[in-house]
This record gives structure tokens, sequence and C-alpha cells, in this order.
């Protein structure tokens, strides 16, 4: 394969955010046996926390 | 914001990314940027207190939209600690954000190459010791893995592929291998202990991989890094880096070409012994000629014997 790579992602509900610098500007997203909250940094910049759920998904 | 300037003379391009000379340098422990933000603790790149896996766009970046992009990937929010002694399922989870990554990063239309790599050790540069790698999305296609898809013309299909069977069939350099992955010196290693982990099948990049081979490259990488640390008992310094398929936009019906990448990971190792230091001098760096002096089937022995030790 040599291009752009194309594969669906599935969603999944939203996350809470902690204190400080960020809050999800997205839904979380489920990419195998993670799952992706996505954040944006007081400056703009993105940050993506990524946390272990296993072939299953969270419990 | 970073500046591209085309050397004619090598044929290649250069970054000059000046913002980079203030970036953190060895900061003390309670600094460390990569720490999760803890009560009363300074704000860190991760505000939070704690989180398994963090990607953030660097702060500092070589590249940058609609450029290219540079990203930090934190392993987790202990400081201590090292790939090699990230849990199992912590490694594989790591797989699975690089796949993120490849994927979203390479879909960008400014985006040629995602790199993903990670350099440990004050020996090649690493500024901060927390465990965690970077990520380069090239707004064009570095030499690197342009030499690859040459070398895949040159053989006729995929180099890895053939460079694989070969090194099955000789046999000696081979350090381990299972259904999923083999890893070897290479027959022309550069380093004394250079070390590539390669996916048996053919897998163009992360995207192409089955669950169960991710889960393999996990455990793979990590027993490789495991011997290494065993090889001379010391926290071992190398360059991890992630080759795959390139991610260039092509003109709608061209001509992909036979090539298409595969993915295998690869270290560059600088320790030629327990102190000492391959340096790239006089023939490296003006002539770009390795001298080596170790042989491959020697390191691959050793490197054997410490990766039984460190199972």
């Amino acid at each position: 394969m040599v291009g752009k790579p194309r594969e669906p992602d599935a969603s999944e509900p939203a996350a809470s955010a902690d204190r400080g610098a960020a809050c999800p500007a997205r839904p979380e997203e489920r990419c195998g046996v993670v799952q992706v909250a996505r954040h944006v940094k007081d400056d703009g910049r993105a940050l993506l926390l990524y946390t272990y759920v296993g072939e299953r998904g969270p419990a | 914001v970073s500046e591209l300037r085309f050397d004619e003379l090598r044929g290649e391009q250069v970054a000059y990314a000046i913002h980079r000379q203030d970036r953190t340098f060895l900061p003390a422990r309670d600094h460390c940027p990569l720490c999760p933000t803890r009560p009363d603790g300074p704000v860190t790149e991760i505000p939070f207190p704690a989180f398994e896996i963090a990607v953030f766009e660097n702060r500092f970046p070589s590249f940058t939209a609609p450029l290219g992009a540079a990203e930090v990937v934190v392993y987790t929010d202990q400081h201590d600690g090292s790939f090699g002694t990230l849990e199992p399922e912590r490694a594989e989870a790591l797989m699975w954000v690089w796949r993120h990554r490849y994927h979203e990063l390479g879909a960008r239309e400014d985006i040629d190459y995602v790199f993903i790599f990670e350099n440990r050790g004050v020996e090649v540069g690493v500024t901060l010791s927390h465990p965690h790698g970077q990520i380069y999305g090239y707004p064009f296609l570095p030499p690197v893995p342009g030499l690859e898809l040459a070398a895949d013309e040159r053989l006729g299909g995929c180099a890895p592929c053939a460079l694989l069977e070969r090194e099955l069939t000789d046999g000696r350099r081979l350090l381990f291998e299972d259904e999923g992955v083999v890893a070897y010196v290479p027959y022309a290693a550069r380093w004394a202990y250079e070390a590539h982990v390669v996916m048996r099948e053919h897998r163009p990049s992360l995207l192409d991989c089955h669950p169960e081979e991710l889960r393999l490259l996990a455990g793979a990488l990590q027993r490789l890094v495991r011997g290494y640390d065993a090889l001379f008992e010391r926290p071992f310094p190398y360059v991890m880096a992630l080759h795959q398929a390139p991610t260039v936009t092509r003109e709608p019906g061209a001509d992909a070409g036979p090539t298409s990448g595969h993915l295998h990971v690869e270290f560059y190792p600088p320790l030629r012994t327990a102190e000492k230091l391959k340096y790239l001098a006089g023939s490296e760096q003006g002539a770009g000629s390795f001298i080596s002096d170790t042989l491959p089937e020697e390191s691959a022995a050793t490197l054997r014997e410490a990766i039984a030790r460190a199972s």
C-alpha cells in the first residue's frame, strides 16, 4: 500500500475532563484494544489520552 | 515555524527548526514535563493526575501543520522505567496507539511519511528521561524509506520479504522468531548490535496487521530491548525506528509502482562495548560509508545469549 490509509473509526460515548488545561473535543473512539479521548490544551495543541480496554472493550 | 531547504548537492531536504534550541533539556525529576499533573504540583504537558498513554503535539516541533507534524508519545505516567519494563498489555496498547496515529496522520494531505521512533539514552541525544517516543509526519519522503523503496525495485519485489527469507535460510544472525515476527541482526548491519524486527507476513503498515500480530510485535520488541539491557547489564541506548509504507498522495490513476513498504522495526544502538560508543566520523559522515569493527554473526550470538539471560 502506498497512499492515504483508509479505515473507519468506531465512536464511543464522551469522557469527562480533569483539572487543568484540557477538555474533550470529540466523543471517545475505540481503536482495537485502546479507547481514545481527545482533548485540546490551553495553547491549542491536541492531547490524546489512550486507555487499554482489551479486545472486549470497557467493562 | 520550521523551514525546509533542499540540499542540491546531496539531493535531500534539510529542516530548520530553530525554536528547538530552547527546548527543555534534562530537567530535574520534579519538573518533568511528561509526568502527570499532581495535586499542588506544576502543570505538565498532561494536565491530569494519572494516565496510561498520552500523545500530544510537540511544543517544540520539527514539523507542524500545514507542513507535517511532530507528536510526543508518552508510554506511561511513571517517570522511571522504559519500554522494556512496561506491562505486556501496555506494550500491546502502544502498538494500537501507533496504529491510530499512523492512520490519522497518514490520511493528511500534507504528510507523505509517518515516522514513529524512540530515542533512548543521552548517548543518542535524549533530553527527557521519562519513557516516551515520538512521531514525525514528514511533508516529503525521507531518504531512508526512499532507499528501501529503491531496494524493492532493485530486487524486483518487496525487499524486506526477500531479506527475511535470506536470514531465515542462513540462520546465523537470527535472534528469535515466532508465528508473527522474526528478529535478527541484519547481514550488513551498520551498528555493532543493530537488530531488525520484521513482520513474517507481508504487512505494509500497522494498519494491515491482525490484532494477534500486533500483540506479538509488542512482545518481540520488549524481548529485544530487555536483551539489550542484559547485554552489558546497563540501560542500553538505542534509536528505534518503525519503517512502514509511505502515505504519499498520488495523482488519481497514477501507477503506485511495485513497491509497498513492509512493516519492520530497526534498532540502532551506538554502544559497541559496555563503555565505548560508535561515532559517525570521517568515513561515515564524509563518504557516507559505514566501517564496522564487529561481525554481525558474532554480535547475533552475543545478543542471543543476552536475550536468553533476560527471558
